[in-house]
């Protein structure tokens, strides 16, 4: 029955765009990870509970393990690699290392794409609105105050820096 | 984790992914993907063929010359929670729609899919490599591991939309291979954990229909859960109260609840008790007693009968004090 039926796709990554050719099966992590070698999205739970993989699928946050390669061709994926402008990092990376939201880092390429979707959407959130955005995130080691800080720091300082 | 080889197919219509599922053997329909995913990555269910209704044109919410608001089952979570026809007719839907996991599943899930998802067990949701191998009822085998001698499966549907379309009277159009049809939202759902929806294997949901309100209306959406959008629903309640126009005499009220058996209940106690009755504080506290009265509670997940009984009377407070709030903030 199992023909290994692969598809041949272009995927725009980062304003850069890639071919290649994937299986039916293969979601867009192991496609970011595993062929491409864009390894700063992370891969945790892999069933959708930690967040640890999330991109921004049309400026959206999607979960990365849940979402089948095939499925986002003609769609505008960003990723962690594509924020800082060489070298120069967006205010809400910035606002991460200066407010000390980072441990392990395991879950910050997430927690960072989910942080800038949500100043994208709403540039000055409130404490509930970031809440809202990074309930889907789990931290092991920052207990979360600082990421919540460096959100707020990150609006605060989001215009001027733009 | 990996997910098991499959291949896809993208049907052009709900009508020829009826034929598909009909025609196909071992097919599975997937819209969002975040709830049979992780199912397929834990092998619970290994299907060939995956039909996917994913790329094809969502419409937008539309409201009939009758007043019925006419939905699209293919709708992101996000979408149901922000559209402002859904807000301004059906005002419960999206919020129920809004607390339903986190921003990034609303992102990827849907209506239809909320509505059709599989009933859950700690025993079941899980990788069963190296414990609880011994299959269990759902996974076709003759042991339960929650309740060894209930013989039988226990297993909980924890669909937070579907609470919230019981309170509104929703139908919903169904496509098969033999046609259309169209059922209230109560006969989709068989109250069977091994089987919980009552569609035929080639059949979809294509449209949802909430039918028209008038008069003064509130409605409050309640859920809990341990760990906010992380987690699936301990116990979530609908609150629909419709009331004379003093904005204080119930007229009718529906209350529907969620995650506590293996199918959305209407509170029935609570619904005759309110009837008539004037909205005051005391009303709602006394009424929040009554919901566990008729209905079904399993417990599931870490929570007993009794916490999840107590549980259930404090949301059901919040949802009935956020309904009435509702009412009276809108004069």
């Amino acid at each position: 029955m199992f023909t290994n039926q692969k598809q041949l796709l272009e995927l725009s990554i980062n304003g850069e765009s890639y071919e290649l050719a994937a299986a039916c099966q293969e979601t867009l992590l192991e496609v970011l990870r595993n062929r491409l070698g864009l390894t700063g999205t992370k891969e945790g739970c892999g069933t959708g509970e930690c967040g640890s993989c999330t991109v921004l699928l049309e400026g959206e946050p999607v979960l990365a393990c849940l979402l089948l390669a095939v499925d986002c061709e003609n769609k505008r994926i960003e990723t962690i690699e594509g924020q800082s402008l060489e070298g120069i990092m967006t205010p809400v990376q910035e606002a991460f290392l200066e407010k000390g939201a980072v441990q392990c880092g395991f879950c910050t390429p997430g927690m960072v794409m989910a942080s800038t979707a949500l100043l994208k959407r709403n540039p000055d959130p409130g404490r509930e609105d970031i809440m809202e955005s990074l309930e889907g995130h789990l931290c092991r080691c920052t207990g979360y105050n600082k990421i919540m800080e460096s959100v707020q720091h990150a609006a605060k300082s989001y215009p001027e820096k733009k | 984790m990996y997910l098991p080889r499959f291949m896809i197919e993208r049907p052009e219509s709900p009508e020829e992914a009826a034929t598909l599922l009909k025609v196909r053997k071992n097919s599975h329909l997937v819209a969002g993907g975040t709830e049979l995913f992780p199912r397929m990555k834990y092998g619970l269910c290994s299907p060939e063929i995956i039909i996917s209704l994913k790329g094809s044109r969502v419409s937008a919410p539309q409201i009939t010359p009758e007043g019925m608001l006419v939905l699209d089952a293919k709708m992101s979570l996000t979408a149901v929670n922000a559209s402002p026809e859904i807000v301004e007719k059906a005002p419960l839907l999206a919020m129920a729609a809004g607390r339903v996991a986190t921003r990034e599943i609303r992102n990827m899930g849907t209506l239809g899919g909320n509505l059709c998802q599989e009933t859950r067990c700690l025993y079941f949701n899980q990788k069963h490599t190296f414990q609880f191998r011994e299959p269990c009822f759902k996974r076709g085998g003759e042991a339960c591991y929650f309740i060894p001698k209930g013989n039988r499966c226990w297993a909980v549907f924890m669909s937070d939309l579907a609470p919230a379309l019981f309170c509104l009277d929703a139908s919903v159009n169904i496509v098969g291979s033999g046609g259309v049809r169209q059922i209230e939202i109560h006969e989709l759902y068989t109250h069977d954990p091994l089987k919980p929806i009552s569609l035929k294997p080639d059949e979809i949901i294509t449209k949802i229909i909430i039918p028209k309100n008038e008069g003064p209306s509130g409605s409050g959406f309640a859920k809990f859960t341990m760990r906010g959008g992380m987690e699936f629903a301990g116990v979530n309640v609908g609150v629909f109260v419709e009331t004379e126009n003093d904005l204080r005499t119930c007229k009718e009220a529906k209350v529907a609840v969620g995650a506590v058996s293996g199918g959305p209940q209407r509170a029935s106690a609570v619904e005759a008790f309110l009837k008539n009755k004037g909205l005051t504080d005391d009303v709602i506290h006394a009424a929040s007693r009554e919901i566990p009265e008729n209905l079904k509670i399993v417990p599931h997940h870490g929570y007993s009968k009794g916490y999840l009984t107590e549980c259930l009377k404090s949301q059901a407070k919040t949802a009935l004090t956020d309904a009435t709030n509702a009412i009276i903030g809108a004069t």
